[in-house]
């Protein structure tokens, strides 16, 4: 028996309606990532790739076209029910951090938790051991002002791992940082996907892309190219790919 | 429920990050509530101090005064009843004090207090079984008389005998109304010392009250009483009648507060929306953050409800308990019960509504941000406003141009700043207004019917020689000889009151504010309440009875009438009768201007032995002097409204123009410059506001008052607007204070490194 797909997409379209006239952001895509999967999104400005992640966390709704997350049929959710989604299986990091500015670094981590139920020591010991990961243990009481672009993003990436979901949906997550910062935040993602994360990161930066198993390049809305890259070195263990491999 | 811990630890956040903001939101529904308890406190129990003496006292609703004592068996079984107080026994004498004659009526008592109808002993003792002499007097007719515990109380019963009293107490009662609306006089001794003062018992009478156990049956008991006692009733009395008598005539304070209430409700409604909304309006990638991470659009309304009601709730519950406190500062030594429950729940209810429908629009707006943190959240239109071509057309300084662009970017808001700060400043203009009008009350008491300070009369002396003793006085001004009478209106059903002073060829120079003075005879001028009572108007006849002689006059003209609500006939001496109008009962003393009122009483009474009676004119603005302090805490609590507005402007238009500041260094502008276009930006809002607020103000505060006038029966005419220095000196200060106060952020944003992204 072989896991469902973490994300499964058919013929994913997206048509924004700008003044009355139609303009396509995405025109069918059909993508499937396997569970352990870390997926590259590339493509000039304006090709599509943030609209389709945003539209795999269902921050934003498609226009026709399905989005199957973990075997479930997704697109058709209402706006609470993908709310409760994200909750339980998407993780967010994006580009501008977006942590909650009038909350410590700690209370950004454990919000995602405590908002899943957990009560306020499970949140407190997640955020501990997310914190100590990333090597901010010392950061928790600051305010997100205080500290560091790169920082900032290590505490979003500790916030959208709080919940353990089954996918990671990063857009831009170096963007807005230095190159330091930046092999800083990709060992990191490296990392969490060596444990069996899945994660889908939006990118127009080619070495970023080329950090991921998979790179898939978009262009004015459609996949121009889907390949995978490398073997061996970066391939997760444990992962579904792993029991095909031995099944096969 | 399980965003409930979450939800918590954003609020906590949020409220240490705008603690400011937050406690000026409190404070201002604070205020508000206090304005509003204290109103309805001071329409139902200010006007009225009845109930709160009769509920203490445990006051009888019906009063019977009898020749002879009536069977009390019978009478407590009559349907309703629940006790009966008495009977006791009374007898008419009167007190000379510093030569003035009060009738008094001096009531028979035990040592022990009753059960019911208890006077309740505000100052010495009640009675004692030894006190052969001693004397409880009920309070408003010890402080009309300036009597005092251990003072004497000398009085003459009928026969001419004087007995030299002690007065031992003073005493609240709602056995009737306050002196000298109610007369005779009341005073407690015991049976024996009362026995000693009248021992004829047919000089006396006999009074019983009856405690029912719902007022609303007093008809029904008092037809069995009458139908009991028959012809033995000489008198009696209802609750309805003594707490009639006891309205005080400042109705105005709790409808000002009233009004200020309502209004300040409304700009606090605004206030905390703009507040609520500006918050989050700039909070927009947080909440889309929220959403993110899996709020749903429901929580984040129900979240955003919590927080911004919360702190409306929070000062609703401030207010009640500092309204409380308010209503017994405001009516000191008056005793007060706390407000019924039905417009404190009102209140309560409204206010909390009026909250929550004002932060319910914010947070609906806030529950359907788009999850996408990244999106923008800049103003719409990027445009000049018409305002800020016409700044560049006048080439104004560009920090006022880019100010005056900004000021209208976010249109909604903009006009809900302005509107915002012009509806605590039109009442603040108002409260002014009233204040004025108080001023011109005490400054210039003819224009409110009051041109004569001192009237004397004198019951030893000829009324001529009290004439020509009051013309001597060099202090006075003129002298109008003057009667009162009652006279019954034509459907016999009340009387009004028929005030003849000074003559039709020289009148008393009563203020008329419509139609002329009266200049013959049969001719009158009326109060407001005395034409709304009878239904005429200025140029009808009206056909009266005074003592059975049938009185015809024509009014001629509208006077500004404070006394009796506004229901007395004002006329010359030649139109009355000559039985009613000779001799004078009294004369009205003008005086000179800037001379002491006290100063020629004090000399008249020197002048003529005490052989005169002398006594002051109450201005009503000297009773309504609480007014002034009222006033003066509803305009802090406006200032607080104004400035929480002022602030959410502020803030929302250094958020709007944060990425702009870089721009503008990036021009070329100073800091100094870059301050002064944030500055611009909130100060013309202030300025618009502001300046509508106080116009608004000024052309409603006139009429206002007039219609206030009107309805309380003194008639329109007193209504003042606030002078155009004080309307200035109020516009600079408001507009200087919102300037500075939006100056000391302008300059940390102008002096703070540009951030180069969205935050």
């Amino acid at each position: 028996m072989s896991l469902p797909p973490v994300v499964n997409t058919v013929n994913l379209v997206k048509i924004y309606q700008n003044g009355g006239v139609p303009v396509p952001a995405v025109r069918g895509i059909d993508l499937r990532v396997e569970a352990g999967q870390f997926v590259a999104i590339t493509g000039p400005s304006g090709s599509g790739k943030s609209t389709l992640v945003h539209m795999l966390g269902g921050l934003d709704a498609r226009t026709s076209g399905e989005i199957w997350l973990d075997g479930k049929r997704a697109d058709t959710l209402s706006e609470s029910a993908w709310a409760l989604l994200r909750r339980q299986k998407i993780g967010f990091v994006f580009q501008f951090f977006n942590l909650v500015a009038n909350m410590t670094v700690a209370d950004n981590v454990e919000l995602p938790a405590l908002l899943a139920g957990a009560s306020a020591r499970e949140a407190r010991e997640r955020r501990e051991h997310l914190l100590g990961e990333l090597g901010l243990t010392d950061r928790a009481d600051a305010s997100p002002a205080q500290l560091a672009g790169g920082e900032q993003q290590r505490v979003a990436l500790a916030r959208a791992l709080a919940n353990k979901p089954s996918l990671l949906l990063a857009d831009e997550p170096t963007g807005n940082l230095d190159s330091r910062n930046t092999r800083d935040v990709l060992r990191l993602l490296g990392e969490v996907h060596r444990e069996g994360q899945s994660i889908i990161l939006v990118t127009h930066d080619a070495r970023v892309a080329s950090l991921a198993d998979r790179v898939v390049s978009l262009l004015d809305g459609e996949i121009v190219d889907d390949g995978v890259i490398g073997t061996g070195r970066r391939r997760p263990r444990g992962t579904a790919g792993d029991v095909v491999e031995l099944r096969g | 429920m399980s965003t409930l811990r979450a939800s918590v630890r954003w609020v906590r956040a949020d409220l240490r990050a705008r603690r400011g903001q937050a406690l000026l939101t409190v404070l201002a529904v604070a205020g508000i509530v206090t304005a509003l308890i204290t109103s309805a406190t001071l329409l139902e129990d200010g006007t009225n101090p009845w109930r709160g003496l009769f509920i203490e006292s445990k006051g009888a609703h019906v009063w019977l005064h009898t020749r002879d004592a009536p069977d009390v068996a019978a009478l407590s079984r009559l349907q309703g009843v629940v006790r009966v107080a008495g009977p006791y026994r009374a007898a008419p004498v009167m007190l000379t004090m510093d030569g003035r004659r009060s009738p008094v009526a001096l009531r028979g008592m035990q040592a022990r207090l009753p059960a019911v109808a208890v006077p309740l002993v505000r100052q010495g003792r009640w009675l004692r079984s030894g006190d052969a002499d001693g004397v409880v007097v009920e309070r408003s007719f010890a402080e009309a008389l300036d009597l005092r515990v251990g003072g004497p109380f000398t009085v003459t019963a009928l026969n001419g005998a004087v007995h030299p009293l002690i007065v031992v107490g003073l005493a609240d009662t709602a056995d009737q109304g306050f002196y000298p609306e109610s007369t005779p006089g009341l005073a407690w001794t015991l049976t024996s010392t009362l026995a000693g003062v009248e021992p004829a018992l047919g000089r006396s009478e006999s009074v019983t009250g009856l405690r029912l156990a719902d007022g609303e049956d007093t008809l029904p008991v008092v037809h069995g009483a009458v139908t009991m006692l028959g012809g033995q009733i000489q008198r009696m009395s209802t609750w309805r009648e003594v707490r009639a008598s006891m309205e005080l005539d400042n109705r105005l304070l709790g409808l000002l507060l009233a009004l200020f209430g309502g209004a300040g409700l409304v700009a606090a409604a605004l206030a905390i929306a703009n507040a609520a909304g500006g918050r989050v309006l700039s909070q927009t990638r947080d909440i889309a953050t929220l959403k993110s991470l899996g709020y749903t659009r429901g929580q984040i309304f129900g979240l955003l409800m919590a927080e911004h009601g919360a702190l409306g709730l929070l000062g609703i519950v401030i207010g009640l308990v500092c309204g409380q406190f308010a209503a017994s500062f405001a009516l000191e030594g008056m005793p007060i019960l706390p407000l019924s429950p039905v417009p404190l729940l009102a209140i309560t209810a409204g206010t909390a509504a009026v909250v929550l429908v004002a932060v319910a629009l914010p947070a609906w707006r806030g529950g359907r941000t788009a999850p996408i943190p990244s999106a923008p959240a800049a103003p719409l239109t990027g445009h000049l406003s018409r305002l800020a071509r016409l700044a560049l057309l006048v080439r104004l300084p560009p920090a006022l141009v880019l100010g005056t662009r900004d000021a209208f970017t976010r249109r909604v808001p903009a006009f809900l700043s302005i509107f915002g700060l012009a509806v605590p400043m039109m009442m603040i203009t108002i409260g002014l207004g009233c204040w004025a009008t108080l001023d011109d009350f005490l400054r210039h008491p003819e224009q409110v019917g009051q041109a004569a300070a001192l009237t004397v009369r004198s019951d030893k002396l000829p009324a001529e020689d009290v004439a020509r003793a009051a013309r001597a006085d060099p202090g006075v001004a003129a002298v109008y000889p003057g009667s009162e009478v009652s006279a019954l209106e034509p459907e016999q059903t009340r009387s009004v009151l028929v005030r003849a002073l000074g003559t039709s060829a020289e009148p008393y120079p009563f203020s008329v504010v419509e139609g002329r003075m009266f200049a013959d005879r049969g001719e009158a001028v009326a109060g407001q309440g005395l034409l709304d009572l009878m239904g005429v108007r200025i140029g009808d006849r009206v056909r009266m009875t005074v003592g059975g002689t049938p009185l015809i006059v024509h009014i001629v003209g509208r006077v500004v009438e404070p006394e009796q609500d506004g229901e007395v006939l004002s006329l010359g001496m030649d139109s009355l009768a000559a039985k009613d109008a000779v001799p004078p009962q009294f004369y009205s003393l003008v005086l000179k201007r800037g001379v002491d009122p006290a100063t020629v009483r004090a000399r008249l009474l020197a002048a003529s032995g005490e052989a005169l009676e002398v006594q002051r004119v109450v201005n009503p603005a000297e009773r309504l002097s609480v007014i002034r302090g009222v006033i003066v805490a509803l305009i802090v609590v406006l200032s607080l409204l104004g400035l929480a507005n002022l602030l959410t402007a502020s803030a929302l238009g250094l958020r709007d123009h944060a990425l702009d500041l870089a721009v503008l260094k990036a021009m070329g502008l100073t800091p100094r410059q870059v301050a002064a276009t944030l500055v611009t930006g909130t100060g013309l809002l202030v300025v618009l506001g502001v300046v509508a607020g106080t116009a608004a103000g000024a052309s409603l505060v006139g009429g206002l008052i007039d219609l206030e006038g009107h309805s309380s029966g003194v008639g329109a005419g007193i209504g003042r607007t606030p002078s155009f220095l004080t309307l200035t000196l109020a516009v600079l200060a408001a507009i200087g204070a919102a300037l500075l106060v939006a100056l000391i952020p302008a300059r940390k944003a102008a002096r703070a490194r540009v951030p180069v992204t969205a935050r």
